[in-house]
């Protein structure tokens, strides 16, 4: 089933055009990943579907973005829920400068959770989805911030999880870590895969191709391709791909 | 960009190995071929010693792929040239090896008197050998086109070895006293009909690196 | 080997620098405490000159300035660091608060005087020195709150919002414990320049004690230590130790900032770690 279909996005920053009409669709339990070089439009893509893109000031948006069939740009849109729906996972490892446990109960605990059994389990559950639970179990009232990177990072990835988010977005996960860590986080893609639809901007085409079912290309605004993965990676269609992904520029 | 530059020059280089090889190959054909109708022991010998030389580029062109992959971790058209290039020095490593068992029917038959002309053997030679520059050229232009052609020259040479396992097939129940040679002759044009499905897996390999796709040129 | 020498001679320099501090601020409390305290006795805050008044006048002061303006101060800071957009007048209230924070603290006392004393006809008291110590203090607390929330890193903001979190809930649960030692630092510097103040005062709170102990009637004059110091070493009443009164004076000026400090300090210390978990890295 498709669950997210984007339809002729156009964006603007001012006058400066980002996105020229993007169409995409995303199936249900799946991995997406985009990639492109520094300033093609694929992160601010992604950032315009849990609508984190409307905090930017004087930006403009056109075209359509559905969502379970919800257009989630249409007037009267609640992004709190959609933001619930739709959660992200940031580029550098972000917790708050909470102990790991107030990390994770913060979500739960804005949208109204306050049964202390209840939130506990909540902990519990998000910390072994994003399998990081073993590691912090003796410390989940100490400081997040003495955490290690990939730690912080499966943190920040546990504390969407307990909202109960359906999408999880992904804007280079890894590419602030080591090579260990980036394995644990793109394992921890690989089993979340069954619950979740992920999409993941990546620099590393490599990690496109171990962690995605399909990759988007996109380069100054455009979308240039997509397709499955395999496809993609041997032999893209466009001349512009092949180029990019054989190292020609970029 | 020098990265990719010396990535460049390298795909290049292996380019160059694998043509060297495909060469070598033709060469031997060539010779294998030639001690046979000449029953030329001396040059039949001197084959199964030169497939030494031939196995040990054929081991540097895979090291080189090997290493290549490892390095740059290729995409696309650079990761098929790559798997391309060391399944092609696979198969002229086993066309080499064909050339030494077509040398061997050469010692088997020594100075024994033919029992029949020899020509179908030549000619299936010379389709060989035609197929394989089409092929080099082909790989070195990177022309898809040059498989069809090849496919062609294949259904020639099995055609020709259907003729040849007939006559073959009556003068050994016309004569058991030749059953021996006619079975060396026998060996030698199957070799050569090996020679020639192995040219159209080149070929296939070409088309790979051309557009990705797989496609069975043997059929 | 030129750049390793400048490279040791920068670090001997700063290290000057750094200890000249340590060293003033010790002859300072040497010099200060060694002469005022000996004074500091029963008789200094409760006898018939005592400056028991004072030393209530000054809290109850800073007390009031700090009801009036932390509300206002920490309102605007908030709402220039988090939710004004970034405009023409956004621009000109910055650069009217820059302007207020610079402007000499004695024209603020003349324009106290003015307002209170005279236009609204109050006379001198303690709440017209209050009010006037508030919008001294204003401009500051506007800033300092405006720079300490604007440390607080962007992507806290974003990974809190992208949970789904308003922006209110952000700025309650996540930038305010946050940049809660900014503001506190923030609020100790007022406070210590309340303490401290006389300019102001003389002109809108006077010289006067009230006669009641611990008197809260904010209409009443009051005059604070600072003021006290000021008074009695610039016009010594003959008859009396001046001297002596203003050596003690200043040791407790002193004492009690530092205190005030302390008071401070500790809880939000406490807070701090309450709030960002044990072993912080």
């Amino acid at each position: 089933m498709d669950k997210i279909v984007v339809d002729k996005l156009d964006l603007f920053y001012g006058d400066q055009q980002a996105l020229n009409k993007i169409c995409l669709t995303m199936k249900e339990k799946s991995v997406t990943a985009l990639i492109g070089p520094s300033g093609c439009g694929k992160s601010t893509f992604l950032r315009t579907l849990n609508r984190m893109q409307d905090l930017t000031p004087s930006v403009k948006i056109s075209g359509k973005i559905t969502i379970d069939g919800q257009d989630i740009y249409a007037p009267g849109t609640d992004v709190v829920l959609l933001r619930k729906k739709v959660g992200m996972v940031f580029q550098n490892p972000n917790p708050f400068p909470k102990s790991v446990f107030e990390n994770i109960a913060y979500g739960p605990r804005i949208h109204g959770e306050s049964d202390k059994k209840r939130l506990n389990e909540i902990v519990e559950t998000s910390l072994k989805d994003a399998a990081l639970w073993n590691e912090v179990k003796d410390r989940l009232h100490e400081s997040a911030l003495g955490l290690s990177g990939g730690q912080q990072q499966r943190l920040c990835i546990a504390r969407l999880l307990a909202v109960g988010p359906e999408i999880l977005l992904m804007d280079e996960p890894t590419s602030a870590l080591d090579p260990i860590s980036t394995m644990k986080i793109e394992e921890l893609i690989a089993e979340l895969k069954d619950k979740y639809s992920i999409m993941i901007v990546t620099h590393n085409m490599h990690q496109a191709s171990r962690v995605s079912d399909r990759t988007a290309f996109f380069l100054s605004g455009d979308l240039i391709e997509e397709d499955v993965t395999s496809i993609l990676f041997t032999r893209p269609a466009k001349k512009k791909t092949e180029d990019y992904i054989s190292g020609r520029f970029g | 960009m020098p990265t990719r530059q010396k990535f460049d020059h390298e795909l290049e280089e292996l380019r160059t190995n694998i043509l060297n090889l495909g060469n070598m190959v033709n060469e031997q054909i060539t010779d294998a071929v030639r001690s046979l109708i000449n029953q030329d022991l001396e040059l039949a010998n001197a084959i199964v010693v030169k497939d030494i030389a031939l196995n040990d580029l054929q081991a540097i062109i895979e090291e080189k792929c090997i290493l290549l992959i490892a390095t740059q971790q290729p995409f696309a058209r650079d990761l098929r040239k790559l798997v391309a290039g060391f399944k092609i020095s696979i198969y002229l490593e086993r066309m080499g090896d064909l050339s030494v068992d077509l040398a061997k029917v050469t010692i088997r038959i020594g100075e024994e008197e033919f029992i029949k002309p020899i020509v179908d053997i030549p000619r299936m030679s010379a389709l060989v050998q035609e197929m394989i520059d089409i092929g080099l050229k082909a790989y070195v232009d990177e022309d898809c086109g040059a498989a069809s052609e090849m496919s062609l020259i294949d259904d020639q040479i099995d055609k020709i070895y259907s003729g040849v396992f007939g006559e073959l097939r009556s003068i050994m129940m016309e004569d058991p006293n030749k059953v021996t040679q006619a079975n060396y002759l026998l060996f030698a044009s199957r070799f050569l009909e090996r020679l020639g499905d192995y040219c159209t897996n080149i070929a296939e390999e070409i088309v790979y690196i051309c557009n990705g796709k797989r496609m069975d040129l043997n059929e | 080997m030129k750049a390793h020498q400048s490279d040791r001679l920068a670090s001997a320099l700063l290290w000057v620098g750094a200890s000249a501090i340590v060293m003033l601020l010790v002859a300072f409390l040497v010099l200060i405490l060694g002469r005022g305290l000996p004074h500091l006795t029963v008789e200094f805050f409760n006898g018939p000159d005592g400056v028991r008044g004072q030393l209530f006048n000054s809290f109850y002061i800073l007390f009031l300035s700090l009801v009036f303006s932390l509300p206002v101060g920490l309102g605007a800071g908030i709402y220039m660091a988090e939710y004004a957009p970034k405009n023409k007048l956004t621009d000109l209230i910055r650069l009217s608060t820059e302007s207020l924070a610079s402007v000499p603290s004695i024209v603020f006392g003349l324009f106290g005087m003015i307002l209170f004393v005279n236009m609204l006809g109050l006379g001198f008291t303690i709440l017209g020195g209050a009010a006037t110590l508030a919008l001294l203090n204003l401009p500051i607390l506007v800033r300092v709150t405006e720079e300490s929330l604007l440390a607080v890193p962007r992507s806290y903001r974003e990974a809190s919002l992208a949970l789904g979190a308003t922006m209110w809930q952000t700025l309650r649960k996540v930038i305010l414990p946050t940049a809660l030692p900014g503001l506190i630092t923030g609020i100790t510097l007022v406070a210590g320049r309340a303490l401290g103040e006389t300019a102001i005062l003389i002109f809108t709170a006077g010289m006067n004690v009230s006669r009641i102990p611990f008197d809260v009637n904010p209409l009443a004059a009051g005059e604070t230590l600072a003021v006290h110091l000021f008074a009695v070493k610039s016009n010594p009443l003959p008859g009396t130790n001046a001297d002596q009164i203003a050596d003690g004076t200043a040791a407790l000026l002193i004492i009690m900032v530092i205190v005030f400090n302390i008071c401070l300090t500790i809880p939000s210390r406490w807070l701090q770690h309450r709030h960002q978990g044990k072993n912080k890295a």
